[in-house]
């Protein structure tokens, strides 16, 4: 639905040149929740933007919904009649809302008719259709000064769903809101997406979000792509730094000469008793160091860090065991000598993430 | 003069005021909007980015928000002759009114434009609007408060400007504190015009503020940009006081000139009018005065009254660039004691016309122009009665006006003030010019003149003036001896080739 390749961005300033996207391709699947996470200034925002070419890209191309929008004329500044069209498929939604003061709630959600040349009555059919859509009906008559943060982004959400588009952008869009309204308007794109079929790209630097309603996710690192693929893959890839995000284990071993092993469990065997049949065939004494379990995109999954006695090379058979279970294992490369190294490892992969949240 | 008497200046005043701001205003709206618009978009950044079209517009911009507008006003004269088909009264005073007012309210349209959040503007893109639906839709829209905040502030500043339209004969509130208070000394009409002048700023910002709490009002109150027009508003709150400091810091500064110079006490301190007084001065200090142990100190007014109240405090030690009507009708009004001591150059009031070739032919349905201070304009009526142009009412004195006209013989007049009738000369069938002015325009009292005063016997004639006491200080003494000298005579009709005439030796009374 929305695929980019080789994209780059470089945007010139007086003195120097910052390349804010470094040869990205992206593919955002029909029907899927897509969510880019990163640090602040990794290029997430400018990602989004060049996706309708609000940002026009230094190079490379970007696709949405089979169209080609870099091929057409114009630039983010000085758009085409076309790109201008292509637009108004695509709806995007803003971390500081950017409605106009100057218009009514209803008024609000009226001006992309207006644009897309809606009649009078029309507009006002549909625009009210929007905000029932958003549970915001009565609110019609009010101005956006009056209304809560979580109102004003329903109100963002029902303008950016005017010109019935198969693709919502976000960026940020949860940021100003505190966590029970984030869970809100998350819970409202999530429903939205099913009732209208939405792709939905998302940008977010918080876990929780991706973990809430994200189907996809990719990790963007200095304007590049790290890692990417649907959240169940990712946790099923040994190493990966999402899934470390996504799920944070902690433990040391309790001694030296241990294995320490990361196991995740999703779909249908988080229901299975593995760790005791684990114990029971293999006659081991399994200690676990940590875990966690949630549920992303509707599904339970679970991770967690077990020590078994001995060396890798005495636990070959029972990680054999684990991974015929359907099991992702990975070993954790920590003894109690490392203990601190793991430590500060752990600590900074979170930290780090955490970091975007306190701004 | 009494309310009966001051009323209806009043009146027609504040209708000239209304008509050249109100109209002036409108333009201003029409042309700095676009303007103040264009620059925002064609900025670093913006949406139709264009570094050419906005290093210019804001270059021309800047140019007209820099320029006096006393200046423009004048400099303006071709052009308003060409747009409104003349260059005097009310109407021409609104095209120099508007394209004054079209920079000032460019660059607050251009502030108030600039302040509306990008975030909207991106917004609106997003959705698929062009330019013009940004403007339209959120800049403009977001903008409007501070909009109608500034718009109120040109209006206020026009109403500054438009007392200068006196001098193209435009009338209005402020010309008329000008011409009867500040020039002849009605105070009651200036107090009266003053008080009159500062009832409409503040009502007009009254309004002004009340439209843009009403739309702040109708967007939920905290709005974003409801601070930014709020505190425009706010700034325009003390707008009233600096029009009030606007009317009265220039009648400061004209004496300006004053606390410059010198302190040497052998050197004497003359105020005088630029031409002729200052250039026979200079002449006398360059040529002359060394020979006598003199030593001058010539300061050059524009104004009538200051070298006057100079005298008499004694910042300065004589002056001259008066007659004796004026000088009298000072004395009077102003308590004074300013003597004249010898008489020096009169520079002859003429009938000048571009249409007509002879007196003869100016008649019924023409149009004069004629001064509009009380001693010029006495002095015109005369000159126009003498030769059979008008007829007085018996006993009408040296400052009669247009009211003691008997019969006008089908004539019909413009007041303007003295140096702006030359530039009327063009837009009307004759005009009274005074002759220094005459010189400044290019005309000759002698050759071009239908008529014009005779010396002889003339008590129009220019003089050095002292404080009463100082007319036999030995330094004044040599002063007077020397512009009642051949060398000066010879200078004067050599330089001046019959413009102005030497007229010497003592005042009469
Ligand atoms: N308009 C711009 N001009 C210059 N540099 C920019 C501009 N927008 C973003 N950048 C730079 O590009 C990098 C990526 O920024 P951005 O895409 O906003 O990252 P993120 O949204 O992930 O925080 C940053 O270093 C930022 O400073
Ligand atoms: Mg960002």
């Amino acid at each position: 639905m929305i695929t980019t390749k080789d994209l780059t961005k470089v945007y010139r300033t007086r003195d120097r040149e910052v390349t804010a996207l470094d040869g990205v391709d992206l593919h955002v699947s029909e029907g899927e929740v897509f969510g880019v996470v990163g640090q602040s200034g990794a290029g997430k925002s400018s990602l989004i933007r060049c996706v309708n070419l609000l940002e026009r890209p230094t190079s490379g191309t970007v696709s949405v919904a089979g169209q080609e929008l870099t091929a057409l004329a114009g630039s983010g500044k000085r758009a085409g009649k076309e790109l201008r069209a292509a637009r108004g498929r695509i709806g995007m939604v803003f971390q500081h809302f950017n409605l106009l003061s100057s218009r009514s709630v209803l008024g609000n959600v009226e001006l992309p008719l207006e644009i897309l040349g809606y009649s009078g009555q029309e507009r006002t059919r549909k625009a009210r259709e929007l905000l029932d859509l958003v549970g915001l009906a009565d609110k019609a008559k009010a101005h956006p000064a009056q209304l809560s943060g979580g109102q004003k982004q329903r109100v963002g959400i029902a303008r950016a769903l005017a010109g019935d588009p198969k693709v919502l952008l976000s960026d940020e869009a949860t940021s100003a809101l505190d966590p029970e309204t984030t869970r809100s308007v998350l819970q409202l794109l999530r429903d939205l997406k099913e009732q209208l079929g939405l792709t939905v790209l998302l940008i977010t630097h918080e876990m929780d979000v991706v973990k809430a309603v994200c189907d996809s996710a990719a990790l963007m690192k200095n304007g590049r792509i790290t890692e990417s693929g649907t959240v169940p893959e990712l946790l099923a890839t040994p190493g990966s730094e999402l899934a470390r995000e996504l799920f944070p284990v902690g433990g040391v071993p309790s001694a030296p000469g241990r294995t320490v092993v990361d196991v995740t469990f999703h779909g249908a065997t988080t229901t299975e008793p593995v760790i005791s049949k684990l114990s029971r065939t293999y006659e081991v004494d399994i200690s676990i160091l940590g875990a966690a379990m949630d549920t992303v995109a509707g599904k339970q999954v679970g991770r967690m860090r077990i020590e078994l006695p001995g060396s890798f090379e005495d636990n070959v058979v029972p990680i054999g065991f684990l991974r015929e279970q359907g099991l992702t294992v990975d070993v954790a490369a920590v003894a109690a000598a490392a203990r601190d190294d793991e430590n500060t490892d752990a600590a900074r992969g979170t930290a780090g993430l955490a970091k975007e949240g306190a701004k | 003069m009494t309310w009966s008497e001051i009323q209806p200046l009043l009146f027609q005043g504040f209708w000239d005021t209304l008509y050249m701001v109100g109209w002036s205003a409108l333009i201003a709206l029409a042309g700095g909007l676009p303007l103040g618009v264009l620059l925002v978009l064609t900025d670093k950044g913006g949406m139709l980015q264009n570094a050419p079209v906005n290093k210019v517009v804001g270059a021309v911009v800047n140019v007209g928000r820099s320029l006096p507008f006393i200046i423009l006003l004048i400099a303006l004269i071709p052009f308003t002759r060409f747009v409104v088909g003349q260059s005097v009264g009310s109407t021409a005073a609104i095209v120099p009114l508007a394209i004054g007012a079209i920079p000032f309210f460019a660059r607050l349209v251009e502030t108030a434009v600039r302040e509306v959040d990008r975030g909207l503007v991106e917004a609106v893109q997003a959705m698929g609007g062009g330019t013009p639906t940004v403007v339209f839709k959120a800049l403009l829209p977001q903008a409007l408060p501070s909009l109608v905040a500034g718009l109120t502030t040109t209006v206020i500043v026009l109403i500054g400007y438009s007392a200068m339209a006196g001098t193209v004969g435009g009338g209005g509130l402020g010309s008329v504190a000008v011409q009867y208070g500040y020039q002849r000394f009605e105070t009651s009409v200036m107090l009266a015009t003053v008080v009159a002048l500062i009832v409409i700023v503040t009502a007009v910002q009254i309004i002004g503020d009340a439209v843009v709490r009403l739309l702040a009002a109708g967007r939920g109150g905290a709005g974003g940009d409801g601070g930014a027009s709020r505190r425009l508003a706010r700034l325009g709150r003390g707008r009233t006081v600096a029009v009030a400091a606007a009317v009265v810091v220039p009648l400061a500064l004209i004496g300006y000139g004053i606390g410059q110079g010198g302190e040497d006490k052998q050197t004497l301190r003359i105020a005088a009018s630029p031409t002729p007084h200052a250039e026979i001065l200079e002449y006398v200090q360059k040529h002359l005065a060394a020979k006598e142990g003199l030593k001058l100190d010539v300061r050059k007014f524009n104004d009538y009254v200051v070298p006057n109240t100079a005298t008499e405090s004694g910042e300065v030690d004589a002056n001259f660039f008066q007659h004796k009507p004026y000088l009298d009708d000072f004395n009077k009004k102003q308590h004074t004691d300013i003597r004249p001591v010898v008489n020096v150059e009169l520079e002859p009031l003429g009938l000048y016309s571009k249409k007509e070739q002879s007196l003869k032919d100016i008649g019924d349905g023409d149009t004069v122009a004629v001064p509009n201070d009380s001693t010029n304009e006495g002095r015109s009526l005369h000159l126009l009665a003498k030769h059979g142009l008008i007829e007085l009412k018996p006993g009408a004195g040296q400052e009669a006006t247009l009211g003691d006209i008997a019969d006008t013989n089908g004539l019909k007049f413009k007041e303007l003030e003295a140096a702006a009738v030359p530039r009327a000369l063009d837009d009307v069938d004759a005009a009274v010019i005074n002759g220094n002015y005459a010189v400044d325009a290019d005309l000759n009292p002698a050759k071009d003149a239908l008529v014009a005063e005779q010396a002889k016997g003339n008590p129009y004639a220019n003089f050095l003036a002292v404080k009463d006491g100082k007319q036999h200080d030995p330094r004044i003494e040599k002063l007077a001896k020397l512009l009642n000298s051949q060398q000066v005579k010879k200078f004067i009709e050599h330089k001046y080739q019959g413009a102005i005439e030497p007229v010497f030796g003592s005042v009469g009374s």
